[in-house]
């Protein structure tokens, strides 16, 4: 069984990571350079983490709450691990495109479960290693444990993205469900994980806050979620008392879960795929009057259905939006000198905070995926009548329109804060110009990267090269934003640099497209 | 209405799956293009309508050079690739739709035609569902009525037959002639000689990239059948 397991296994991973990394045409040249970026990343976010872990490791430290860290970064774990993977559920366990090819194969249903929901345990152990790690590091620094802290630990680590696994797929696999038994499938999804998403933005705001208040709310939850959550109250007991008994039982309890999990979805994985792939179809259609529209605006819709077709895609790429809309309302009602604590923190977050706008706007790129996502269907845009500069315009206007809200967002946000209407309209200016810049870069950073053999939406969305390209390094656009805010001292001189720059770049990105992008369009 | 001259298309490797392609489809022509797994078909096929770029010759289309004035080009035929993946997110009518409005068919024979072909190929329940409901035949079947709302002065299809009914075959045969009294021109390839044979005026068989035979059916297969006239040429070394 485990060969069959470990043959399926490696035949997905590879299937994955070639669409993660696009082996795809040129398996020679690029693999290198991307495996490359992924370990790169993976350093990077260790770094961050480990930086992170030893700050609040500090501040916990000087309360002397220093042993709440371990569970604190499992929470944190917990709920990163509960978050990305209810969304993969549909797309890796369910409607996964190769599952009639999988399916038609001598091996039994228990062996395909195992082979998927080993993906899923691979991918969030990634997770695991760039939290836990960097803890242990940190917590070793500051605390001195003796080694069985660092035994346990490792060991607990193995086993510790077994329960959110379970109850994430449990999560999601009711979305799914519920949301097959409608004809609005995906408008269900996205509504459904929204709302899962506002709950736990919600949960972890109350982490956010001062140094009094980090251990305060650090410890509430940690009982909080001791009691809700057993789990983490042994995985405690386990690596900062050494109780064996505790260590066994987690393992225990984890693997129990995972055993039960597996079991319940081989009664339902079958019917539940059947449901996902076939579709809803009523057959009862009448011809009624026909819209018609310019070639231009039904290439618009088409990709605005497209957009709007996937929950994964609305998610992953409308979060950034939505969170801003949110806290732009909230800015409204909450006054920033309560919310800073003092005079000077709110004068620093009246700099400050306009980064988050751009931070947000650069999460805004659904352009990023959008070459990809033609996938097989390439063929339709590229036979049609039309220009390479309409087909790109109409992923562009995609990308403005889910964007835009941002602008109104920026306007409501310099109002909020007090800045004075120069500052304002730079910020609104500012504001338009990153989106023109990550809708630009978004689709160039495609191009350079394109994957049309994707097995799963999944990995085009949320993990293909471009999509990770796209993200970190606009991430570094955002910086520089803050360097100006640093180097030039104040807003008005910082904001206007940024917009001559961001302007430079929208204008040099739309040479490129027309340029390269006109090269790379025929040779896709 | 189609010329092909000097056709070479070259993968990364070394080898051409296209090499100095040579022919033409006149108005009113149904011309089958034959070759085995591999031969080089659907290469040609997809160069000839745009999809894929190529170094080397040129293909006219009414006159006009599809690498100079691609869509002016695009704008006169219609496309069927062997595996229609079409987009799954639409339902089959807005598939049809964006397609009338993109070759900016009037509303009118918009609703005409998609009727017409529609009941024709007995899709007509079911161009409200979704697309990704469809079967792998009635995927082919929008395909193809998709090619037709918008009157094409060439139709360009790779394997239509694969994954139709015998009806919907049929359908399509007759939908074909009709196509070429009123003018239009076809180019398709096949694995399925016996239609090639029955529905063709013109023939061309291809191997490892290069013409072996091209001119009228009868000129093609002369007084053996087109089956082993196929089979002797292609075992030719």
């Amino acid at each position: 069984m485990l060969k069959k397991v470990m043959r399926l296994l490696s035949v997905q991973l590879l299937a994955v990571l070639g669409d993660m990394l696009m082996l795809g045409k040129s398996r020679k040249r690029k693999p290198k350079l991307l495996y490359a970026g992924l370990l790169f990343f993976i350093v990077v976010m260790s770094i961050v983490s480990f930086t992170y872990n030893l700050m609040i490791g500090s501040v916990l430290g000087m309360y002397h709450s220093l042993e709440v860290l371990p569970a604190m970064m499992m929470v944190i774990l917990c709920i990163t691990i509960l978050m990305t993977t209810v969304f993969k559920v549909k797309g890796t366990v369910f409607g996964f495109r190769d599952y009639d090819l999988v399916m038609s194969l001598p091996v039994s249903m228990g062996e395909i479960i195992a082979s998927r929901l080993i993906i899923l345990y691979s991918f969030n152990f990634i997770f695991v290693l760039i939290v836990m790690v960097p803890m242990m590091i940190a917590y070793g620094i500051l605390a001195h444990p003796g080694i069985l802290f660092y035994v346990f630990c490792s060991v607990g680590m193995l086993f510790l993205p077994l329960v959110p696994i379970v109850v994430a797929s449990l999560v999601g696999t009711l979305i799914a469900f519920a949301a097959s038994k409608f004809r609005h499938q995906n408008l269900l999804n996205i509504i459904f994980s929204l709302g899962l998403l506002v709950i736990v933005f919600g949960f972890s705001f109350l982490l956010d806050g001062r140094e009094a208040q980090i251990v305060d709310v650090g410890k509430a939850i940690v009982s909080q979620v001791d009691s809700m959550y057993p789990l983490a109250g042994l995985f405690t007991d386990a690596v900062i008392s050494y109780d064996v008994l505790a260590l066994v039982m987690f393992i225990g309890i984890s693997v129990l879960a995972f055993f039960l999990y597996t079991a319940l979805l081989k009664l339902v994985f079958k019917k539940m795929n059947t449901a996902m792939l076939t579709g809803t179809a009523r057959a009862d259609f009448k011809m009624g009057e026909l819209k018609s529209s310019s070639p231009w605006k039904a290439l618009y819709r088409k990709e605005l259905k497209r957009f709007f077709a996937s929950s994964l895609y609305v998610l992953n790429t409308g979060i950034g939006i939505v969170l801003l809309t949110v806290g732009a309302i909230a800015m409204i009602f909450v006054d920033l000198g309560t919310l800073a604590g003092d005079p000077q923190a709110a004068a620093q977050l009246v700099t400050s905070l306009p980064v988050a706008v751009s931070f947000c706007v650069v999460l805004t790129c659904p352009s990023a995926a959008s070459i990809s996502l033609e996938g097989r269907s390439l063929w339709i845009v590229k036979s049609l009548p039309v220009t390479y500069k309409q087909v790109y315009l109409s992923k562009l206007a995609v990308n403005f329109t889910i964007a835009a809200p941002a602008i109104l967002d920026a306007a409501i946000i310099g109002w909020a804060l007090g800045l004075g209407i120069y500052q304002t309209v730079l910020l609104v200016l500012v504001t338009a110009a990153s989106i023109i810049f990550i809708a630009c870069y978004g689709l160039l950073i495609n191009l350079v990267f394109p994957n049309f053999n994707w097995v799963s939406e999944v990995t085009v969305v949320k993990q293909s090269a471009a999509v990770m390209v796209t993200i970190f390094t606009a991430m570094a656009y955002v910086g520089i934003q803050f360097v100006f805010l640093v180097l030039l001292g104040s807003f008005l001189p910082a904001y206007l640099a940024f917009l001559i720059l961001t302007l430079f770049l929208d204008v040099a990105l739309y040479l490129a497209l027309v340029t390269y992008g006109k090269k790379r369009y025929a040779e896709l | 209405m189609l010329k092909i001259i000097n056709l070479s298309k070259s993968y990364k490797s070394d080898r051409k799956a296209v090499d100095r392609l040579n022919l033409e489809v006149g108005n009113g022509d149904i011309f089958g293009f034959i070759g085995h797994n591999g031969a080089g078909k659907t290469t040609t096929i997809r160069s000839v309508v745009g999809v894929l770029d190529f170094e080397e010759g040129d293909v006219i289309i009414d006159g006009m050079s599809i690498k100079e004035d691609p869509v002016a080009c695009k704008q006169k035929l219609a496309y069927i690739p062997d595996n229609p993946d079409l987009y799954e997110h639409l339902s089959g009518i807005a598939y049809l739709n964006f397609i009338g409005d993109i070759y900016q068919v009037g509303k009118s024979q918009r609703r005409e035609l998609i009727s017409k072909y529609a009941d024709a190929f007995e899709l007509t329940p079911n161009l409200g569902d979704s697309i990704s409901s469809y079967s792998h035949g009635m995927k082919q079947k929008l395909a193809i009525i998709s090619a037709l709302i918008h009157k094409p002065r060439l139709l360009v299809l790779d394997e239509p037959f694969v994954g139709l009914d015998p009806k919907a075959a049929y359908t399509l045969k007759m939908i074909m002639s009709d196509l070429c009294k009123e003018g239009s021109a076809i180019f398709f390839s096949t694995h399925v000689l016996e239609v090639a044979e029955k529905l063709c005026n013109k023939i061309a068989i291809i191997k490892g990239g290069k013409l072996v035979a091209c001119g009228t059916t009868e000129e093609v297969k002369g007084n053996s059948s087109l089956e082993d006239v196929f089979l002797e040429l292609i075992e030719t070394k």
